[in-house]
């Protein structure tokens, strides 16, 4: 069987400024190392309905405030409800930082108005102010979400611990919507209550930048797994890839944090 | 520019003066490292009018120069062409570009009394700190090479930085000539908006555009009215020729036929330093024959496209610090057709400690022309999944050495350049300075 992934990017050029395109990458590369054939397709201010229909699985990254909201007066009627039916029924994505901003109800930035959001998730963000701290560095935590830490550990026969970088303003309050996990190093949401990021359907929002999937390639090939199950309402076996380089840069930067990981 | 100082200035200024130069002098003596940025930061305290009494005493006055790319290149170049016409220049040559940095710099040079006796002062400045030392300073020339996403830790937005430099600079006295990148939209929107005498530098040398816009780009939206700009065509990141489809706004005419001018070193953003360069020393009135002659021989800043032979072998330093910063490094060593490559990537303060931004970078042009690539630095790791992840066949060859260690790293890189081959060094700033410390066997700051 020839197999086909679709990846939905969504607003590459106005939410791309933290490197978030290697999650991009890291799933093109991924198939395509399979052979299987990739198809990127922006989500933006030219796509249509059908584009964004088509996609299997989502990836969305952070934005400065003035694009955010470039993307909030874009996303609106037709495509925010398909963006959000689609989210609904179990489209697998990832978002980072500024993406599960525009997710939830709202966002309220440091200066300005506030921004809705698409209210899928059921979260907000405040941004506390411009003397705020911003809550920067290398971000570790367990994934808690169900059934997505079991579905981890299944692939890979260990706590999935999740490596990455956080760098953001604004603070993220959950509400029912279930969080991706526990802070182990960094702050995570809003460095109180120690969530990090959420979990909804089969859609990962995190603060979590490096990019996250390069670092912790077994949720790139969830995704992945999740997204050809879905589209070939079948099991796809995925053939197994040599990651030792990020075995080593896991390793390398448990070790630096003094995380013990079991 | 010089203005008479008050007898109690004065006097305070001399004693801010004398404590920084002891400071100085037992940082340097006592080997505690730099001694750029502390004896401004202690004099600051002593003396808050400190910046302005001394930038009053530059004779011919001074010209600031802000842009996220090429401030050190540029500032060196202009500072050559202007000692070679017998002048005598400051210039804060470490990079220390914050307020104390740029204090620093003046005081060195004062005697100790804090009587400064310099015709020139030539200050790198950080883009954030731009708006808030135009006052004191009262600058005669403000060089704007580019704006460009840096360092995504400490940097505000694009947008915002140069609304706050465009508010800053329009309270400047109309005399002070402002030299912004035509190419650069945002910049060349603000030198439209000013009062002050503009003149613009830029390319216009249509063979050079890109095949495409690289990835890492900023902004390509238009300053005025916020609807996508048309490009005719790209000659780095967001900078070319363009118009606003909608508004009136396009590029203004820069002053000079960049066509007319060879260039220093190698690579376009080389060509920019020159050019903001030769405009800024037009502009003071330096005879152009002799700016013309700077150019050929002109000694890279450290670890900017600075070459140095090793054991017999050529060595490149191109410092790559930010996505288009390092674009277009790697735009440069894949024309010098380099086989050899060492990347060397650091996490720590003056680095910016998040890392991301490697993704950013266009990594699959080097990597698709082959050849031996070793990776070092804090970040190893990060760096060495971008080069893999570049590859769309895994069953290409990949000639990847991951080597932690930077003595090692820089050992094998050597050794893996045949000779006659030129060796090129891609770092980001801690870890340009680490790699010059170990190649050269002695510290630069």
């Amino acid at each position: 069987m020839d197999i086909e992934l679709k990846i939905g990017w969504l607003y590459p050029t106005l939410m791309s400024t933290y490197g978030d395109r290697g999650n991009v990458i890291c799933i093109q590369r991924r198939s395509q190392w399979r052979g299987h054939k990739v198809e990127i397709i922006s989500l933006d201010q030219n796509s249509t309905i059908a584009e964004m229909e088509s996609v299997d699985v989502i990836v969305g990254g952070g934005a400065q405030d003035r694009q955010q909201e470039l993307v909030m007066r874009d996303l609106r009627g037709a495509k925010a409800d398909t963006l959000r039916a689609k989210i609904d029924q179990g489209t697998p994505g990832v978002f980072t930082c500024g993406a599960p901003q525009l997710f939830g109800h709202y966002y309220e930035p440091s200066v300005g108005e506030r921004i809705d959001g698409l209210g899928i998730l059921d979260l907000i963000s405040i941004h506390p102010g411009e003397n705020a701290r911003r809550c920067i560095g290398n971000l570790v935590i367990e994934v808690t979400a169900t059934p997505l830490a079991a579905e981890l550990k299944e692939m890979t026969g260990s706590t999935p611990y999740l490596i990455g970088f956080e760098n953001h303003g604004g603070r993220t309050k959950l509400g029912k919507v279930q969080a991706l996990g526990k802070v182990v190093q960094g702050l995570g949401n809003n460095g109180e209550d120690g969530t990090e990021g959420a979990f909804y359907g089969n859609a990962i929002a995190t603060y979590s930048h490096g990019p996250l999937l390069p670092k912790n390639p077994f949720v790139a090939d969830w995704l992945i797994q999740t997204a050809l199950r879905r589209k070939y309402q079948q099991e796809i076996v995925l053939a197994p890839l040599e990651d030792e380089l990020a075995v080593r840069g896991r390793e390398a930067m448990f070790k630096r944090l003094r995380v013990a990981v079991e | 520019m010089a203005e008479k100082i008050q007898l109690i200035d004065r006097l305070q200024l001399g004693l801010a003066v004398a404590v920084a130069k002891t400071v100085t002098f037992s940082v340097k003596t006592l080997r505690l490292g730099a001694a750029s940025v502390l004896p401004g930061e202690i004099a600051r305290r002593l003396q808050p009018q400190l910046l302005q009494l001394l930038s009053a005493q530059v004779k011919r006055g001074v010209i600031l120069i802000a842009g996220t790319n090429g401030k050190t290149t540029t500032a060196l170049l202009l500072r050559t062409m202007l000692e070679r016409q017998g002048y005598k220049v400051t210039h804060n040559e470490t990079g220390a570009n914050l307020e104390n940095g740029l204090m620093t710099a003046l005081l060195e040079d004062a005697n100790l009394i804090g009587n400064l006796d310099i015709d020139y002062a030539i200050l790198e400045v950080d883009e954030n700190i731009l708006p808030r030392i135009l006052a004191p300073i009262k600058p005669r020339i403000i060089l704007c090479l580019n704006l460009f996403r840096d360092q995504l830790d400490r940097y505000g937005e694009v947008d915002t930085i140069s609304r706050r430099w465009g508010s800053a600079i329009a309270t400047l006295p109309l005399d002070t000539v402002v030299i912004p990148n035509a190419d650069d939209p945002t910049l060349c929107n603000l030198g439209q908006q000013l009062s002050q005498r503009v003149s613009f530098f830029g390319l216009s040398e249509p063979e050079q555009y890109l095949e495409e816009i690289p990835h890492a780009v900023d902004s390509i939206f238009c300053p005025k009215c916020g609807h996508s700009l048309d490009y005719q065509g790209v000659y780095l990141s967001h900078l070319g020729d363009y118009h606003c489809p909608q508004c009136s706004f396009k590029k203004s005419q820069p002053t000079l036929d960049s066509r007319q001018w060879p260039q220093i070193l190698i690579g376009l953003y080389n060509k920019y330093n020159t050019l903001a360069a030769v405009t800024t020393a037009l502009e003071l009135g330096l005879d152009e024959t002799r700016i013309r002659a700077c150019i050929p021989n002109f000694q890279a800043a450290f670890g900017r496209a600075e070459e140095l032979v090793v054991d017999g072998k050529k060595v490149r330093i191109l410092l790559s610090k930010n996505p288009v910063g390092t674009n277009e490094t790697i735009r440069a060593v894949n024309q010098m057709g380099g086989k050899t490559t060492l990347f060397v990537l650091n996490d720590r303060t003056p680095d910016g400690t998040d890392v991301s931004w490697i993704w950013d970078v266009d990594t699959e042009t080097i990597v698709e022309r082959g050849g031996t690539l070793i990776v070092s630095g804090d970040r190893v790791y990060d760096m060495a999944l971008r080069l893999r992840y570049s590859q769309p066949d895994i069953h290409q060859p990949l000639n990847l050495i991951v080597e932690p260690n930077l003595q090692q790293a820089l050992a094998i890189a050597l050794e893996k350049t045949p000779a006659g081959e030129t060796l090129h060094i891609l770092p980001t700033y801690s870890a340009m300075l680490e790699v010059r410390e170990i190649l050269t066997g002695r510290k630069i700051l």
